[in-house]
Protein backbone atom coordinates (compact mmCIF):
# COMPACT_ATOMS: atom_id res chain seq x y z
CA UNK A 1 0.00 0.00 0.00
CA UNK A 2 2.78 2.46 1.00
CA UNK A 3 4.18 1.67 -2.46
CA UNK A 4 1.07 2.80 -3.79
CA UNK A 5 0.75 5.61 -2.00
CA UNK A 6 4.77 7.05 -3.00
CA UNK A 7 3.77 6.07 -6.94
CA UNK A 8 0.43 8.42 -5.98
CA UNK A 9 2.52 10.93 -4.48
CA UNK A 10 5.19 11.15 -7.23
CA UNK A 11 2.58 11.41 -9.70
CA UNK A 12 0.95 13.84 -8.12
CA UNK A 13 4.36 15.98 -7.73
CA UNK A 14 5.38 15.27 -11.33
CA UNK A 15 1.56 16.50 -12.52
CA UNK A 16 1.83 19.94 -10.69
CA UNK A 17 4.76 20.58 -12.40
CA UNK A 18 3.37 20.73 -16.01
CA UNK A 19 2.80 24.22 -17.08
CA UNK A 20 -0.50 23.31 -19.13
CA UNK A 21 -2.26 22.51 -15.40
CA UNK A 22 -1.41 26.35 -14.61
CA UNK A 23 -2.79 27.95 -17.27
CA UNK A 24 -5.99 25.77 -17.57
CA UNK A 25 -7.02 26.81 -13.92
CA UNK A 26 -6.17 30.40 -14.70
CA UNK A 27 -8.33 30.12 -17.73
CA UNK A 28 -11.29 28.50 -15.62
CA UNK A 29 -10.82 31.56 -13.00
CA UNK A 30 -10.65 34.31 -15.64
CA UNK A 31 -14.30 32.62 -16.69
CA UNK A 32 -15.68 32.13 -13.75
CA UNK A 33 -14.88 35.56 -12.65
CA UNK A 34 -16.33 37.24 -16.23
CA UNK A 35 -19.25 35.27 -15.25
CA UNK A 36 -20.28 38.43 -12.75
CA UNK A 37 -20.07 40.69 -16.40
CA UNK A 38 -21.91 37.54 -18.58
CA UNK A 39 -24.43 38.08 -15.72
CA UNK A 40 -24.82 42.16 -15.46
CA UNK A 41 -26.15 41.65 -19.56
CA UNK A 42 -28.52 39.41 -19.22
CA UNK A 43 -31.67 40.05 -16.78
CA UNK A 44 -32.98 38.34 -13.74
CA UNK A 45 -30.38 35.30 -14.02
CA UNK A 46 -27.38 36.95 -12.36
CA UNK A 47 -26.67 33.92 -10.00
CA UNK A 48 -27.81 30.84 -12.46
CA UNK A 49 -25.23 32.40 -15.29
CA UNK A 50 -22.69 32.51 -12.29
CA UNK A 51 -23.45 29.20 -11.47
CA UNK A 52 -24.21 27.43 -15.38
CA UNK A 53 -20.66 29.52 -16.03
CA UNK A 54 -18.77 28.13 -12.99
CA UNK A 55 -19.72 24.65 -12.91
CA UNK A 56 -18.93 24.05 -16.68
CA UNK A 57 -15.36 25.62 -16.42
CA UNK A 58 -14.34 23.59 -13.50
CA UNK A 59 -16.18 20.89 -15.58
CA UNK A 60 -14.47 21.22 -18.76
CA UNK A 61 -11.36 22.70 -18.01
CA UNK A 62 -10.50 19.92 -15.47
CA UNK A 63 -11.85 17.95 -18.12
CA UNK A 64 -8.48 19.00 -20.64
CA UNK A 65 -6.41 18.32 -17.24
CA UNK A 66 -7.79 15.11 -17.10
CA UNK A 67 -6.82 14.05 -20.50
CA UNK A 68 -4.00 15.97 -21.43
CA UNK A 69 -2.10 14.90 -17.67
CA UNK A 70 -3.86 11.43 -18.45
CA UNK A 71 -2.58 10.57 -21.68
CA UNK A 72 0.93 10.69 -20.71
CA UNK A 73 0.73 8.88 -17.36
CA UNK A 74 1.81 5.63 -18.72
CA UNK A 75 3.32 6.49 -22.21
CA UNK A 76 5.74 9.03 -20.70
CA UNK A 77 7.63 6.73 -18.34
CA UNK A 78 8.15 4.80 -21.12
CA UNK A 79 9.11 7.37 -24.00
CA UNK A 80 11.45 8.54 -20.89
CA UNK A 81 12.26 4.79 -19.78
CA UNK A 82 12.25 5.12 -16.25
CA UNK A 83 9.54 2.62 -16.47
CA UNK A 84 12.78 0.41 -16.11
CA UNK A 85 14.26 1.98 -12.66
CA UNK A 86 10.77 1.88 -11.53
CA UNK A 87 9.93 -1.92 -12.44
CA UNK A 88 13.42 -2.98 -11.09
CA UNK A 89 12.37 -2.33 -7.89
CA UNK A 90 10.33 -4.40 -5.77
CA UNK A 91 6.73 -2.65 -7.02
CA UNK A 92 4.13 -5.08 -8.97
CA UNK A 93 2.72 -3.51 -12.26
CA UNK A 94 -0.86 -3.48 -10.78
CA UNK A 95 1.03 -1.11 -8.03
CA UNK A 96 2.05 1.01 -10.96
CA UNK A 97 -1.12 1.58 -12.29
CA UNK A 98 -3.31 2.32 -9.57
CA UNK A 99 -0.29 4.51 -8.03
CA UNK A 100 -0.70 6.81 -11.23
CA UNK A 101 -4.24 6.47 -11.32
CA UNK A 102 -5.28 7.68 -7.65
CA UNK A 103 -2.07 10.52 -8.13
CA UNK A 104 -3.88 12.39 -11.25
CA UNK A 105 -6.92 12.02 -9.62
CA UNK A 106 -4.94 13.82 -6.32
CA UNK A 107 -3.82 16.24 -8.72
CA UNK A 108 -7.43 17.08 -9.76
CA UNK A 109 -9.34 16.70 -6.26
CA UNK A 110 -6.91 19.89 -5.47
CA UNK A 111 -7.39 21.90 -8.84
CA UNK A 112 -10.79 21.35 -8.44
CA UNK A 113 -10.91 22.73 -5.05
CA UNK A 114 -8.76 25.64 -6.31
CA UNK A 115 -11.61 26.99 -8.80
CA UNK A 116 -14.47 25.92 -6.88
CA UNK A 117 -13.04 28.03 -4.49
CA UNK A 118 -12.50 31.02 -6.77
CA UNK A 119 -16.08 30.18 -7.75
CA UNK A 120 -17.44 30.82 -3.92
CA UNK A 121 -15.30 34.06 -3.89
CA UNK A 122 -17.54 35.12 -7.75
CA UNK A 123 -20.42 34.16 -5.37
CA UNK A 124 -19.41 36.18 -2.94
CA UNK A 125 -18.59 39.25 -4.83
CA UNK A 126 -21.88 38.71 -6.34
CA UNK A 127 -23.99 38.67 -3.50
CA UNK A 128 -22.51 40.37 -0.71
CA UNK A 129 -23.43 37.33 1.65
CA UNK A 130 -23.02 32.90 1.37
CA UNK A 131 -26.06 30.94 2.37
CA UNK A 132 -25.75 27.41 3.72
CA UNK A 133 -28.07 26.77 0.61
CA UNK A 134 -24.99 27.79 -1.46
CA UNK A 135 -23.55 24.84 -0.38
CA UNK A 136 -25.90 22.78 -2.94
CA UNK A 137 -23.49 23.68 -5.43
CA UNK A 138 -20.64 21.48 -4.22
CA UNK A 139 -23.57 18.23 -5.34
CA UNK A 140 -22.55 19.12 -8.82
CA UNK A 141 -18.87 19.72 -7.78
CA UNK A 142 -18.94 16.42 -6.90
CA UNK A 143 -20.52 14.60 -9.66
CA UNK A 144 -18.14 16.46 -11.95
CA UNK A 145 -15.19 15.13 -9.75
CA UNK A 146 -16.82 11.33 -10.36
CA UNK A 147 -16.65 12.33 -14.30
CA UNK A 148 -13.16 13.01 -13.86
CA UNK A 149 -12.47 9.85 -11.87
CA UNK A 150 -13.82 7.69 -14.87
CA UNK A 151 -11.79 10.25 -17.64
CA UNK A 152 -8.80 9.36 -15.88
CA UNK A 153 -9.69 5.73 -15.90
CA UNK A 154 -10.31 6.21 -19.71
CA UNK A 155 -7.49 8.28 -20.65
CA UNK A 156 -4.82 5.33 -18.67
CA UNK A 157 -6.17 2.72 -20.13
CA UNK A 158 -5.67 4.11 -23.86
CA UNK A 159 -1.92 5.42 -22.39
CA UNK A 160 -1.19 1.66 -21.81
CA UNK A 161 -2.19 0.74 -25.18
CA UNK A 162 -1.57 3.57 -27.61
CA UNK A 163 0.47 6.66 -28.23
CA UNK A 164 -0.77 10.16 -26.77
CA UNK A 165 -2.08 11.55 -29.23
CA UNK A 166 -4.40 8.44 -30.10
CA UNK A 167 -5.13 8.41 -26.41
CA UNK A 168 -6.41 11.63 -26.49
CA UNK A 169 -9.12 11.31 -29.55
CA UNK A 170 -9.88 8.19 -28.24
CA UNK A 171 -10.70 9.54 -24.57
CA UNK A 172 -12.50 12.49 -25.51
CA UNK A 173 -14.64 10.23 -28.55
CA UNK A 174 -15.81 8.29 -25.59
CA UNK A 175 -16.52 11.79 -23.36
CA UNK A 176 -18.56 12.60 -26.16
CA UNK A 177 -20.35 9.16 -27.25
CA UNK A 178 -20.90 8.61 -23.07
CA UNK A 179 -22.68 11.82 -23.11
CA UNK A 180 -25.39 10.66 -25.69
CA UNK A 181 -25.80 7.32 -24.72
CA UNK A 182 -29.17 7.97 -23.62
CA UNK A 183 -30.03 9.28 -27.02
CA UNK A 184 -28.51 6.54 -28.37
CA UNK A 185 -30.14 3.89 -27.54
CA UNK A 186 -33.58 5.77 -28.29
CA UNK A 187 -32.54 5.96 -31.79
CA UNK A 188 -31.78 2.29 -31.61
CA UNK A 189 -35.54 1.43 -30.05
CA UNK A 190 -36.83 3.86 -32.58
CA UNK A 191 -35.24 2.11 -35.52
CA UNK A 192 -37.52 -1.34 -34.56
CA UNK A 193 -34.86 -3.65 -35.55
CA UNK A 194 -34.11 -5.60 -33.00
CA UNK A 195 -29.96 -6.04 -34.05
CA UNK A 196 -29.90 -2.16 -33.84
CA UNK A 197 -31.77 -1.75 -30.61
CA UNK A 198 -29.89 -5.20 -29.06
CA UNK A 199 -26.80 -3.24 -29.99
CA UNK A 200 -27.56 0.09 -29.11
CA UNK A 201 -28.39 -1.62 -25.85
CA UNK A 202 -25.56 -3.31 -25.27
CA UNK A 203 -23.43 0.24 -25.60
CA UNK A 204 -25.21 1.57 -23.59
CA UNK A 205 -24.56 -0.53 -20.65
CA UNK A 206 -21.10 -1.29 -22.01
CA UNK A 207 -19.74 2.50 -22.33
CA UNK A 208 -19.77 5.11 -19.33
CA UNK A 209 -22.20 7.05 -18.91
CA UNK A 210 -21.27 10.35 -18.69
CA UNK A 211 -24.69 11.73 -18.99
CA UNK A 212 -25.53 10.47 -15.76
CA UNK A 213 -23.53 12.90 -13.80
CA UNK A 214 -25.17 15.80 -15.17
CA UNK A 215 -26.29 18.15 -12.56
CA UNK A 216 -25.48 21.49 -12.97
CA UNK A 217 -28.42 22.93 -14.69
CA UNK A 218 -30.10 21.67 -11.72
CA UNK A 219 -27.96 22.87 -8.98
CA UNK A 220 -27.69 26.01 -10.47
CA UNK A 221 -32.31 26.51 -9.93
CA UNK A 222 -31.33 25.47 -6.23
CA UNK A 223 -32.77 22.03 -6.90
CA UNK A 224 -30.86 19.63 -4.43
CA UNK A 225 -29.56 15.86 -6.15
CA UNK A 226 -31.57 13.08 -4.61
CA UNK A 227 -29.72 11.10 -2.11
CA UNK A 228 -30.79 7.62 -4.07
CA UNK A 229 -28.82 9.39 -7.01
CA UNK A 230 -25.86 10.16 -5.20
CA UNK A 231 -25.08 7.05 -3.68
CA UNK A 232 -25.88 4.82 -6.85
CA UNK A 233 -24.03 7.59 -8.96
CA UNK A 234 -20.83 7.01 -6.61
CA UNK A 235 -21.56 3.36 -7.19
CA UNK A 236 -21.41 3.51 -10.71
CA UNK A 237 -18.51 5.63 -11.16
CA UNK A 238 -16.97 3.30 -8.44
CA UNK A 239 -17.46 0.04 -10.25
CA UNK A 240 -16.60 1.56 -13.54
CA UNK A 241 -12.90 3.18 -12.42
CA UNK A 242 -12.78 -0.81 -10.92
CA UNK A 243 -13.41 -1.83 -14.36
CA UNK A 244 -10.74 0.56 -16.27
CA UNK A 245 -8.47 -0.07 -13.72
CA UNK A 246 -8.55 -3.92 -14.40
CA UNK A 247 -7.91 -3.82 -18.01
CA UNK A 248 -4.97 -1.64 -17.23
CA UNK A 249 -3.46 -3.67 -15.54
CA UNK A 250 -4.33 -6.82 -17.85
CA UNK A 251 -3.23 -4.50 -20.68
CA UNK A 252 -0.06 -3.85 -18.67
CA UNK A 253 0.87 -6.88 -17.19
CA UNK A 254 1.15 -7.96 -20.65
CA UNK A 255 3.25 -5.69 -21.98
CA UNK A 256 6.73 -5.91 -23.18
CA UNK A 257 9.46 -3.26 -23.01
CA UNK A 258 12.30 -3.11 -24.70
CA UNK B 1 32.79 42.36 -37.12
CA UNK B 2 33.78 39.60 -34.70
CA UNK B 3 32.27 36.50 -35.41
CA UNK B 4 31.54 36.50 -31.88
CA UNK B 5 29.36 39.65 -31.54
CA UNK B 6 27.32 38.76 -35.08
CA UNK B 7 24.76 37.06 -33.24
CA UNK B 8 24.05 39.30 -30.11
CA UNK B 9 23.65 42.08 -33.02
CA UNK B 10 21.26 39.56 -35.00
CA UNK B 11 19.70 38.80 -31.70
CA UNK B 12 19.15 42.71 -31.00
CA UNK B 13 18.02 43.33 -34.13
CA UNK B 14 15.88 40.55 -34.57
CA UNK B 15 14.20 41.35 -31.24
CA UNK B 16 13.41 44.88 -32.55
CA UNK B 17 12.30 44.10 -36.08
CA UNK B 18 10.00 41.06 -34.68
CA UNK B 19 8.32 43.81 -32.25
CA UNK B 20 7.99 46.24 -35.35
CA UNK B 21 6.69 43.49 -37.59
CA UNK B 22 4.26 42.59 -34.65
CA UNK B 23 2.87 45.79 -33.67
CA UNK B 24 2.81 46.73 -37.14
CA UNK B 25 0.62 44.11 -38.24
CA UNK B 26 -1.64 44.16 -35.10
CA UNK B 27 -2.64 48.15 -36.27
CA UNK B 28 -3.22 46.79 -39.92
CA UNK B 29 -5.87 44.39 -38.09
CA UNK B 30 -8.09 46.93 -37.23
CA UNK B 31 -8.66 48.77 -40.77
CA UNK B 32 -8.66 45.05 -42.30
CA UNK B 33 -11.19 43.53 -39.56
CA UNK B 34 -13.29 47.07 -40.49
CA UNK B 35 -13.27 46.31 -43.87
CA UNK B 36 -14.40 42.80 -43.52
CA UNK B 37 -17.26 44.02 -41.50
CA UNK B 38 -18.29 46.60 -44.04
CA UNK B 39 -18.43 44.14 -46.63
CA UNK B 40 -20.14 40.96 -45.03
CA UNK B 41 -22.95 43.20 -42.90
CA UNK B 42 -24.19 43.68 -46.21
CA UNK B 43 -24.18 39.63 -46.57
CA UNK B 44 -25.31 38.45 -43.54
CA UNK B 45 -27.69 39.81 -41.09
CA UNK B 46 -26.17 38.62 -37.92
CA UNK B 47 -29.05 39.64 -35.69
CA UNK B 48 -32.01 37.83 -38.02
CA UNK B 49 -30.33 34.67 -37.54
CA UNK B 50 -30.18 31.57 -35.48
CA UNK B 51 -27.07 29.28 -34.56
CA UNK B 52 -29.52 26.45 -34.60
CA UNK B 53 -32.56 26.06 -34.50
CA UNK B 54 -33.78 23.59 -32.43
CA UNK B 55 -33.56 23.77 -28.50
CA UNK B 56 -34.01 19.91 -28.91
CA UNK B 57 -30.95 19.26 -30.98
CA UNK B 58 -28.77 22.11 -28.80
CA UNK B 59 -29.56 20.32 -25.35
CA UNK B 60 -28.36 17.30 -26.64
CA UNK B 61 -25.30 18.94 -28.04
CA UNK B 62 -24.56 20.52 -24.75
CA UNK B 63 -23.16 17.30 -23.44
CA UNK B 64 -24.43 18.98 -19.78
CA UNK B 65 -23.59 22.14 -20.07
CA UNK B 66 -27.47 23.16 -21.53
CA UNK B 67 -28.25 25.49 -18.15
CA UNK B 68 -24.81 27.40 -19.42
CA UNK B 69 -26.38 27.71 -23.17
CA UNK B 70 -29.54 28.29 -21.83
CA UNK B 71 -28.48 31.41 -20.08
CA UNK B 72 -26.55 32.52 -23.41
CA UNK B 73 -30.02 32.42 -25.59
CA UNK B 74 -31.57 34.19 -22.75
CA UNK B 75 -28.76 37.22 -22.76
CA UNK B 76 -29.20 36.97 -26.74
CA UNK B 77 -32.99 37.57 -25.96
CA UNK B 78 -32.27 40.56 -23.75
CA UNK B 79 -30.25 42.02 -26.15
CA UNK B 80 -32.03 41.12 -28.98
CA UNK B 81 -34.79 42.57 -27.29
CA UNK B 82 -33.07 45.94 -26.18
CA UNK B 83 -31.93 46.37 -29.56
CA UNK B 84 -35.28 46.27 -31.47
CA UNK B 85 -36.75 48.63 -28.30
CA UNK B 86 -34.06 50.97 -28.85
CA UNK B 87 -34.20 51.20 -32.83
CA UNK B 88 -38.05 51.51 -31.79
CA UNK B 89 -38.75 48.46 -34.59
CA UNK B 90 -42.42 46.96 -34.82
CA UNK B 91 -40.99 43.78 -35.86
CA UNK B 92 -39.37 41.12 -33.48
CA UNK B 93 -39.05 38.47 -36.08
CA UNK B 94 -36.86 36.31 -34.07
CA UNK B 95 -38.51 36.71 -30.44
CA UNK B 96 -40.25 34.02 -30.31
CA UNK B 97 -37.97 31.25 -31.61
CA UNK B 98 -35.21 32.42 -29.57
CA UNK B 99 -37.57 32.16 -26.26
CA UNK B 100 -38.87 28.75 -27.45
CA UNK B 101 -34.68 27.50 -27.79
CA UNK B 102 -33.75 28.84 -24.24
CA UNK B 103 -36.65 27.16 -22.45
CA UNK B 104 -36.08 23.64 -24.26
CA UNK B 105 -32.62 24.15 -23.16
CA UNK B 106 -33.59 24.99 -19.62
CA UNK B 107 -37.25 24.27 -18.86
CA UNK B 108 -37.45 25.74 -15.44
CA UNK B 109 -35.38 29.05 -16.66
CA UNK B 110 -38.71 30.69 -15.01
CA UNK B 111 -37.67 34.09 -15.69
CA UNK B 112 -37.47 33.29 -19.46
CA UNK B 113 -40.85 32.49 -19.43
CA UNK B 114 -42.18 35.82 -17.18
CA UNK B 115 -39.97 38.26 -19.09
CA UNK B 116 -40.26 36.64 -22.29
CA UNK B 117 -44.30 36.87 -22.25
CA UNK B 118 -43.74 40.53 -21.33
CA UNK B 119 -41.55 41.46 -24.51
CA UNK B 120 -43.93 38.92 -26.57
CA UNK B 121 -47.30 40.84 -25.11
CA UNK B 122 -46.63 44.48 -25.34
CA UNK B 123 -48.20 46.48 -28.03
CA UNK B 124 -45.14 47.91 -30.37
CA UNK B 125 -43.16 49.81 -30.14
CA UNK B 126 -42.76 48.63 -26.89
CA UNK B 127 -43.17 44.81 -27.46
CA UNK B 128 -43.78 42.45 -30.31
CA UNK B 129 -47.45 42.53 -30.13
CA UNK B 130 -48.38 39.01 -30.14
CA UNK B 131 -50.47 37.84 -27.00
CA UNK B 132 -51.07 34.58 -28.17
CA UNK B 133 -47.37 33.76 -28.76
CA UNK B 134 -46.71 34.65 -25.16
CA UNK B 135 -49.47 32.14 -23.78
CA UNK B 136 -47.98 29.68 -25.71
CA UNK B 137 -44.76 30.28 -24.18
CA UNK B 138 -46.29 30.84 -20.61
CA UNK B 139 -48.44 27.17 -21.18
CA UNK B 140 -45.08 25.59 -22.02
CA UNK B 141 -43.59 27.34 -18.86
CA UNK B 142 -46.70 25.96 -16.97
CA UNK B 143 -46.46 22.30 -18.28
CA UNK B 144 -42.46 22.50 -17.24
CA UNK B 145 -43.07 24.04 -13.84
CA UNK B 146 -46.84 23.00 -12.95
CA UNK B 147 -46.32 24.42 -9.37
CA UNK B 148 -45.18 27.56 -10.28
CA UNK B 149 -48.03 29.76 -9.41
CA UNK B 150 -46.88 32.76 -10.71
CA UNK B 151 -46.85 31.92 -14.60
CA UNK B 152 -50.80 31.57 -14.18
CA UNK B 153 -51.15 35.37 -12.87
CA UNK B 154 -48.63 36.23 -15.84
CA UNK B 155 -51.37 34.03 -18.25
CA UNK B 156 -54.02 36.00 -16.58
CA UNK B 157 -52.37 39.25 -16.82
CA UNK B 158 -51.73 39.03 -20.81
CA UNK B 159 -55.48 37.94 -21.04
CA UNK B 160 -56.55 40.88 -18.64
CA UNK B 161 -54.68 43.60 -20.02
CA UNK B 162 -53.59 42.84 -23.49
CA UNK B 163 -56.40 40.95 -25.02
CA UNK B 164 -59.61 42.32 -22.56
CA UNK B 165 -60.45 38.66 -22.35
CA UNK B 166 -61.53 39.19 -18.87
CA UNK B 167 -63.91 36.25 -18.28
CA UNK B 168 -60.38 33.91 -19.18
CA UNK B 169 -58.18 36.23 -16.99
CA UNK B 170 -60.27 35.65 -14.37
CA UNK B 171 -60.18 31.77 -14.79
CA UNK B 172 -56.13 31.85 -15.02
CA UNK B 173 -55.98 33.84 -11.84
CA UNK B 174 -58.20 31.42 -10.20
CA UNK B 175 -56.38 28.23 -11.39
CA UNK B 176 -53.16 30.07 -10.28
CA UNK B 177 -54.44 30.77 -6.70
CA UNK B 178 -55.16 27.19 -6.13
CA UNK B 179 -51.12 26.39 -7.09
CA UNK B 180 -49.10 25.75 -3.37
CA UNK B 181 -47.94 28.72 -1.99
CA UNK B 182 -49.93 31.05 -4.45
CA UNK B 183 -50.51 34.82 -2.37
CA UNK B 184 -54.36 35.13 -1.11
CA UNK B 185 -54.68 37.84 -3.47
CA UNK B 186 -54.76 35.68 -6.30
CA UNK B 187 -58.30 34.77 -5.10
CA UNK B 188 -59.13 38.57 -4.77
CA UNK B 189 -58.14 39.14 -7.96
CA UNK B 190 -60.01 36.16 -9.69
CA UNK B 191 -63.31 37.49 -7.74
CA UNK B 192 -62.74 41.27 -8.74
CA UNK B 193 -62.17 40.53 -12.47
CA UNK B 194 -64.66 38.41 -12.48
CA UNK B 195 -67.14 40.13 -10.87
CA UNK B 196 -66.30 43.88 -12.52
CA UNK B 197 -63.89 43.10 -15.32
CA UNK B 198 -61.84 45.59 -16.75
CA UNK B 199 -62.44 48.35 -14.93
CA UNK B 200 -60.20 50.94 -13.10
CA UNK B 201 -60.61 49.59 -9.69
CA UNK B 202 -59.64 45.72 -10.89
CA UNK B 203 -56.75 47.50 -13.02
CA UNK B 204 -54.98 49.24 -9.64
CA UNK B 205 -54.73 45.90 -7.62
CA UNK B 206 -53.17 44.36 -10.71
CA UNK B 207 -50.94 46.86 -11.06
CA UNK B 208 -50.25 47.48 -7.14
CA UNK B 209 -49.45 44.03 -7.08
CA UNK B 210 -46.92 43.71 -9.64
CA UNK B 211 -45.43 46.79 -8.44
CA UNK B 212 -44.99 45.34 -4.95
CA UNK B 213 -43.72 42.13 -6.01
CA UNK B 214 -41.40 43.01 -8.69
CA UNK B 215 -37.88 42.22 -7.91
CA UNK B 216 -36.94 43.71 -11.43
CA UNK B 217 -36.37 47.93 -11.64
CA UNK B 218 -37.56 47.88 -14.90
CA UNK B 219 -40.79 45.98 -14.54
CA UNK B 220 -41.49 47.87 -10.92
CA UNK B 221 -41.00 51.49 -12.95
CA UNK B 222 -43.66 50.06 -15.63
CA UNK B 223 -46.36 48.91 -12.95
CA UNK B 224 -45.30 52.27 -11.17
CA UNK B 225 -45.92 54.38 -14.69
CA UNK B 226 -49.14 52.55 -14.94
CA UNK B 227 -50.83 53.18 -11.68
CA UNK B 228 -49.78 57.19 -12.37
CA UNK B 229 -51.51 56.41 -15.92
CA UNK B 230 -54.76 54.91 -13.63
CA UNK B 231 -55.03 57.71 -11.12
CA UNK B 232 -54.51 60.36 -13.91
CA UNK B 233 -57.28 59.05 -15.44
CA UNK B 234 -59.47 58.57 -12.12
CA UNK B 235 -58.80 62.52 -11.25
CA UNK B 236 -59.73 63.31 -14.95
CA UNK B 237 -63.11 61.60 -14.77
CA UNK B 238 -63.63 63.19 -12.08
CA UNK B 239 -62.85 66.99 -13.10
CA UNK B 240 -64.95 66.74 -16.19
CA UNK B 241 -67.54 65.72 -13.52
CA UNK B 242 -67.55 68.70 -12.09
CA UNK B 243 -66.86 70.75 -15.57
CA UNK B 244 -70.75 69.00 -16.40
CA UNK B 245 -72.02 70.39 -12.53
CA UNK B 246 -70.42 73.59 -13.48
CA UNK B 247 -72.01 74.24 -16.74
CA UNK B 248 -75.62 72.98 -15.57
CA UNK B 249 -75.15 75.37 -12.76
CA UNK B 250 -73.78 78.58 -14.62
CA UNK B 251 -75.32 77.96 -18.23
CA UNK B 252 -71.78 78.25 -19.59
CA UNK B 253 -68.60 76.83 -20.49
CA UNK B 254 -65.58 77.70 -17.96
CA UNK B 255 -62.92 78.88 -19.50
CA UNK B 256 -59.98 77.42 -17.45
CA UNK B 257 -59.44 75.33 -14.28
CA UNK B 258 -59.65 78.13 -12.51
CA UNK B 259 -62.96 78.51 -13.35
CA UNK B 260 -63.89 75.76 -11.27
CA UNK B 261 -61.35 76.83 -8.33
CA UNK B 262 -62.90 80.20 -8.16
CA UNK B 263 -66.77 78.48 -8.14
CA UNK B 264 -65.68 76.95 -5.48
CA UNK B 265 -65.61 73.59 -6.64
CA UNK B 266 -62.33 72.53 -6.36
CA UNK B 267 -60.04 74.12 -3.82
CA UNK B 268 -57.09 74.74 -5.89
CA UNK B 269 -55.93 73.40 -9.31
CA UNK B 270 -55.19 69.42 -9.13
CA UNK B 271 -51.95 68.11 -10.03
CA UNK B 272 -51.31 64.87 -11.72
CA UNK B 273 -49.32 61.94 -9.97
CA UNK B 274 -46.26 63.58 -12.07
CA UNK B 275 -46.66 67.05 -10.36
CA UNK B 276 -47.65 69.00 -13.21
CA UNK B 277 -50.97 71.00 -13.15
CA UNK B 278 -54.04 69.37 -15.10
CA UNK B 279 -55.77 71.84 -17.76
CA UNK B 280 -58.88 72.24 -20.00
CA UNK B 281 -58.05 71.25 -23.32
CA UNK B 282 -59.62 73.54 -26.13
CA UNK B 283 -62.13 70.72 -26.81
CA UNK B 284 -64.07 71.60 -23.14
CA UNK B 285 -62.45 68.56 -21.22
CA UNK B 286 -60.37 68.15 -18.57
CA UNK B 287 -56.47 66.48 -19.68
CA UNK B 288 -52.81 66.44 -18.95
CA UNK B 289 -50.78 69.41 -19.08
CA UNK B 290 -47.53 69.73 -22.01
CA UNK B 291 -45.36 69.01 -19.11
CA UNK B 292 -47.01 66.18 -17.63
CA UNK B 293 -44.84 62.71 -17.18
CA UNK B 294 -47.96 60.94 -17.17
CA UNK B 295 -48.44 58.55 -20.51
CA UNK B 296 -52.06 57.69 -20.51
CA UNK B 297 -51.45 55.46 -24.05
CA UNK B 298 -50.37 52.58 -21.39
CA UNK B 299 -54.05 52.44 -20.83
CA UNK B 300 -55.02 51.64 -24.16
Amino acid sequence: MSRVASIALHTFKESVRERVLYNLIAFALLLIGAAILFGSISVGVEEIILVNLGLSSISVFGLLMAIFIGIGLVSKEIERRTIFSILSKPVHRAEFIVGKYLGLLLTLVINTAIMTAGFYVALLYQKRTLRLADLLVLEAVYFILLQFALVVGLALLFSCISTPVLSAVFTLCLYIIGNLLGDIRWFGQETGNALVENGTAVLYYLLPNFGNFNAISQVSHGEGIPGYLLISNSLYALLYVAILLSASIMIFEEKEFR
Amino acid sequence: MRAGALPTFLQLGGRKTAWAVLIACFLALVPLQRGVDRQLTAQRKLEESLYLPSGKILRRLAMGHEGLLANIYWTRVVQYFGRKKLAHSARFDLLGRLLQITTELDPQLVIAYRFGAIFLAEKPPGGAGQPQVALQLLRRGIVANPNYWRLWQDVGFIYYWDLKDYASAARAFQTGSERPGAHLWMRVLAATVAAEGGNIASSRLLWSEIYRQADDDQIRRSAFEHLQALRAQEDLEEINKLLGQYRQKQGRAPGSLQDLVAGGYLPAIPRDPSGAPYRLAPEGSAGLSQGSKVDLRLLQ
